[in-house]
């Protein structure tokens, strides 16, 4: 693999730094450019669970930006049903090749925490997240309850 | 006493009668010196030849407008009063005889304006000047005579030393210098009078001489950077330090230095060190050029002081006297010695001088002195003309954009204005010829001056096996031209201006101006192109053709050449094989005949296109005739339409994974890992010659960068932005970072990974051992041409080979690439893709009783103008049987609407079997229609 250096050491870099919110990071040995974790939210309503995605990079990585999907359902103005996820950062047009992937997950993991409903992937969830949060937290919350993983322990 | 602009008028008018009598009346003139002065060198004739018609020149000023000393007393000049009025002729005759009796000539102090005002108007300083400077008789012929002697005997070379205003008046072979132009300007501006300006003007700008000498930097110039170079001759040892330090300061100046004069060093040397001439040798240019001292910041403050002056006083005096030098000795000179020409030194300058004006365009100027100066240009040989090329890519853009203007202002006028018959045609008119020509030096301006492509085309071994098939044909701009067969007649001379330059058409990037504004579109569509055509295969130089001059035609234009290359030769093909049949009983076929099956169309098409390029690639280039099994049709054209399109739709297919769709740019590019034999690529590669071959238009979507490399150009790494965007967004942050942590931000070695079209992942070594060299600012560079030169030549480097003999089977022979640079080539195969539906309006025809006012035809239109883009392109592919919009847009498609027999059952139909006519019958039922989606 072209990326394997790279691609090891961000993995090893962010499974040292122990960060809370990304967590239970699995690569396959034979293909490092295919990456799962536990995405572990701290914000309502998705402080109720906890959410698998997975990362796969391109074979021209770094200079082609990865690709984030979530595997877990999730109830989000952000992330379509297919778990597609719309990042700025690993956009096309805003891609750069010195971003490291501890900076894309952080930044997949504020936007979880944090809506954006000026760029939705699903403008009901956004209508209803702007003009009615009370019902979009109800929803939300079930949604999580019933279709989320477990959070880790500690 | 006249008002300023009368007397200027009637100063211009004058000259304007005197200049052609002088041209004419000199030349007689100078017969009568030879005859006189035999003694003389004869090698010398031609400077002294000069110096005689200036001297004739002198003493007809003289006769006509005085010397400007009110108490002259010489009987042959006008202000002594003893001259009888003379008309111009007589004045020229007169003027002559006393040349050969060496009459006297007074010293001339000032204005050759009409005695008249002479007397009234003379000013202090005039008046002062000519008492100081009022010579003898004797001395004034002896000094004359001296004159002659010097100019005559002094080699080319010598650059006369610096004289006082007064002598150099005197001695017209000196040049102007701002100095002098500026104190005179001074002077007629204080006395309002701006005949001595003009006197000036007309000596300086008449007189190839005297041009050749201004503005040179002079070593006794004040200026410090001067002093500097006069110094570093002297004293050898500091040259080259001196001259750093010169271009450090004067970085500007010295681009503009670097259009001078290419002599031998040798030559050089030789007249510096004998006249102690300022003559800086540039020794960083690879041709060894010699940077003739031409102050080209003086030229332009010059030219900017004087036209701070009224341009009513002196702009006819100006643009009289560069006719004069330009109709007179120099053109002549260069039909006789052209080659002699470029030996003397600084006769460059006079161009470049010119070239400066800014009055070049001005509609007097374009009319007036333009052709003349375009003819010039022309003849002067390549080397020179190479060097003016180099001195116009140091201008700005915005000031080459005026000139090309100018340019095609002046094509369009002629094209006006003359009146063309069977025997007269575009191409022997001589303006527009000419200009073409001053277009080309134009048109490699612009590409040397911009930004140019790495590795030159020269750099490419051609016997390297990438190129081997094309190595014969692939650059007839550096004079290789081995093009097979009939090409090979024609001169080499073509493009040589670029060789001379060191530049190819396809190094251009980023050209100081869009090589399209070069397209003269009056000039394209007015052309004959038959005739055209015959002139440039004939290419024995004698007749002008335009397809020699590809940038000035546009593509749709050039096109039409190609297509009467293409028929020639099918006809040709169909000729011979009659001619075999009949002679040699061989049971032959004059078409390219291809049988094939739907399901099936690749594979038949392989075996049959296989077995002719095995067996007779010549049968490629006979008119194609396609024929579907089990299905009746006579293709006229329409049928090898469909075939294509097929062909081209399962040949990009993903599951023939033959080429690899980049979905960002929506671009196909050769998949490495494909499974297909080379012999498919070489196939796709005779498909796209053919549709070239056989005026059919393909839709197919390379990136830009294929056509380059078809055009034998490889690819490099800007050429990944057309076609992978995002990497080379990423290629370009990675060259622009700049920090010392390189290695750890970007941890990226000398090994890249790329995708096969099937999502696995490979990896490639760009260097030896590339997984352990990791990228860092000092190799940042190379890495990114590596992998560029991996992703667009390596990798797909057998497939594309494989792909381009396929191309050269059909087109090896044709004019293609010398006529077609890669983005035009793409548009003749693909097509442009502009849907202009009121173009195609305007040209659409109409039969059996319908009429463009006909209701019917009406609501089509509005119908149809409303219609989206898809539905357009479905229309489009409806009746003519390509969803491509043609070369040169819809107007070329000729639409037939033909009215069905009254019968309204039947549904339009469409007859596509000729490209340029397109038949389209029945629009009853559009009516229908309309009906339909408007409810």
């Amino acid at each position: 693999m072209a990326a394997t250096r790279r691609l090891q050491k961000e993995l090893a870099d962010i499974r040292k730094s122990g960060i809370k919110s990304f967590r239970d990071i699995q690569v396959d040995e034979s293909n490092i450019l295919t990456w799962q974790g536990l995405i572990v939210p701290e914000n309502p309503p998705y402080n109720k669970g906890a959410f698998r995605i997975e990362v796969n990079f391109p074979a021209e990585y770094p200079f082609k930006p990865p690709k984030i999907n979530f595997k877990t359902k999730i109830y989000h103005p952000n992330v379509d049903e297919k778990g597609q996820v719309c990042l700025p950062i690993i956009s096309a047009e805003n891609w750069k090749p010195a971003t490291k992937t501890d900076q894309v997950i952080e930044a997949l993991i504020n936007l979880v925490n944090e809506p954006e409903p000026e760029h939705p992937l699903r403008a009901d969830l956004a209508e209803d997240y702007s003009k009615d949060r009370k019902k979009f937290m109800k929803n939300a919350e079930e949604f999580t309850k019933k279709n989320s993983e477990k959070r880790p322990a500690d | 006493m006249s008002s300023p602009q009368d007397t200027s008028e009637a100063v211009g008018a004058e000259e304007g009668t005197s200049q052609d009598s002088m041209g004419h009346e000199g030349e007689e003139g100078r017969n009568t010196e030879e005859g006189n002065a035999m003694d003389w060198p004869p090698q010398q004739q031609g400077d002294m030849k000069r110096v005689a018609a200036q001297l004739i020149e002198k003493y007809y000023f003289q006769l006509t407008d005085g010397c400007g000393n009110p108490n002259c007393n010489n009987p042959d000049c006008a202000s002594s009063r003893k001259v009888g009025q003379l008309t111009s002729n007589e004045a020229a005759g007169k003027a002559l005889q006393l040349f050969a009796s060496r009459a006297r000539l007074c010293e001339v102090v000032g204005a050759k304006g009409p005695r008249a005002r002479q007397s009234v108007s003379c000013d202090v300083t005039d008046s002062a000047q000519a008492h100081t400077s009022a010579t003898g008789g004797a001395d004034s012929s002896s000094s004359v005579v001296q004159d002659v002697n010097m100019a005559g005997v002094s080699t080319p070379n010598t650059s006369l030393p610096p004289l006082s205003p007064q002598v150099e008046r005197m001695n017209s072979p000196a040049g102007l210098t701002e100095e002098t132009l500026t104190l005179t300007i001074n002077e007629c501006r204080s006395s309002n009078n701006y005949a001595k300006l003009r006197r000036l003007l007309w000596e300086v700008f008449s007189n190839e001489i005297a041009l050749r000498h201004s503005f040179l930097q002079r070593s006794d110039s004040v200026q410090r950077r001067n002093e500097t170079i006069v110094r570093s001759k002297s004293i050898d040892n500091t040259t080259t330090q001196s001259k750093e330090e010169l271009r450090a300061q004067e970085g500007d100046l010295d681009k503009d230095l670097d259009c001078a004069e290419d002599i031998s060093a040798d030559e050089g040397a030789a007249s510096s060190d004998k006249n102690g001439k300022v003559e800086e040798r540039n020794n960083i240019k690879p041709k060894g050029l010699v940077l003739h001292a031409l102050d080209i910041s003086e030229v332009r403050r010059s030219y900017a002081h004087l036209f701070e002056c009224p341009e009513s006083e002196f702009g006819s005096t100006l643009m009289n006297a560069i006719v004069q030098l330009l109709s007179d000795s120099l053109s002549i000179q260069l039909r006789v010695r052209r080659d002699a020409f470029s030996a003397i030194p600084n006769n460059i300058n006079i161009f470049i001088i010119l070239l400066e004006s800014p009055s070049l365009n001005t509609t007097d100027f374009i009319e007036g002195v333009m052709p003349k100066m375009c003819r010039t240009i022309g003849q002067l040989p390549e080397k020179d003309q190479a060097l003016l090329s180099k001195h116009i890519a140091t201008w700005e853009a915005s000031r080459l954009h005026r000139l090309l203007e100018s340019l095609h202002q002046l094509i369009t006028i002629k094209l006006l204005t003359t009146e063309f018959t069977r025997d007269f045609t575009i191409n022997d008119e001589d303006s527009i010829t000419s200009a073409t020509q001053v277009m080309k030096l134009l048109f490699y301006a612009s590409i040397y001056g911009g930004e140019l492509d790495t590795p030159l085309l020269k750099d490419i071994p051609s016997s390297d096996s990438f190129l081997e098939n094309v190595s014969q044909n692939d650059d007839p701009f550096l004079g290789v031209n081995g093009a097979g067969k009939d090409w090979a007649t024609r001169p080499p001379s073509k493009d040589s201006l670029g060789s001379e330059l060191g530049i190819h058409v396809l190094d251009a990037r980023t050209p100081l101006i869009l090589l399209s504004e070069f397209y003269d579109d009056f000039l394209s569509d007015q052309l004959e192109m038959d005739r055209d055509f015959a002139y440039y295969k004939a290419g024995s130089g004698d007749k002008f053709s335009f397809l020699n001059f590809p940038f000035i035609l546009t593509p749709a234009t050039k096109a039409l050449g190609l297509y009467y290359d293409n028929r020639i030769r099918m006809y040709s093909e169909r000729r011979i094989s009659i001619y075999q049949q009949v002679m040699e009983g061989m049971p032959t076929n004059p078409y390219l005949k291809l049988r094939v099956r739907r399901d099936h169309i690749i594979d038949d098409a392989l075996v049959d296109l296989e077995m002719v390029a095995l067996e007779n690639p010549g049968d490629l280039k006979k008119q194609m005739m396609v024929e579907f099994e089990g299905e009746q049709g006579i293709d006229e054209g329409g049928v090898s339409k469909e075939f294509f399109q097929l062909i081209v739709e399962q040949i990009f297919n993903p599951d023939y994974a033959m080429f690899c769709l980049n979905s960002e740019t929506q671009t196909f590019w050769f998949n490495p890992n494909c499974f297909e034999s080379d012999a498919q690529f070489t196939l796709v590669g005779i498909v796209l010659g053919l549709a070239i071959y056989n005026n059919v238009i393909l839709d197919v979507h390379f990136p830009p960068v294929m056509y380059k490399k078809l055009c034998s150009k490889p690819g490099s790494f800007h050429d990944l932005r057309d076609w992978n965007t995002t990497l080379y967004r990423s290629l370009v942050e990675l060259l622009e970072y700049e920090g010392d942590d390189m290695e750890e931000v970007f941890m990226q070695t000398f090994r890249v990974g790329y995708q096969d079209v099937f999502g696995t992942s490979l990896t490639h070594d760009l260097k030896l051992d590339g997984d352990n060299i990791l990228v860092n600012q000092s190799n940042k560079r190379e890495f990114v041409e590596l992998y560029s030169d991996f992703l667009l030549n390596k990798m797909v480097e057998r497939q594309f080979r494989a792909f381009r003999r396929g191309f050269n089977m059909v087109t090896d022979d044709s004019p293609l690439s010398n006529l077609f640079r890669p983005e035009e080539l793409e548009l003749l195969i693909c097509g442009s893709q502009h849907y202009d539906f009121m173009e195609l309006m305007k040209n659409t025809e109409y039969e059996g009783g319908y009429s463009s006012e006909t209701p019917i035809i009406q609501a089509f239109w509005e119908l149809v103008h409303d219609m989206s883009t898809e539905d357009k392109k479905k229309l489009l592919q409806f009746t003519t049987g390509s969803a491509r919009v043609p070369v040169g847009g819809l107007a070329r498609l000729k639409l037939i609407i033909v009215r069905h027999s009254p019968d309204c059952d039947r549904l339009p139909t469409a007859h596509t079997c000729f490209n340029l006519s397109n038949i389209l019958k029945g629009l009853e039922c559009f009516d229908l229609w309309k009906l339909e989606r408007r409810s």
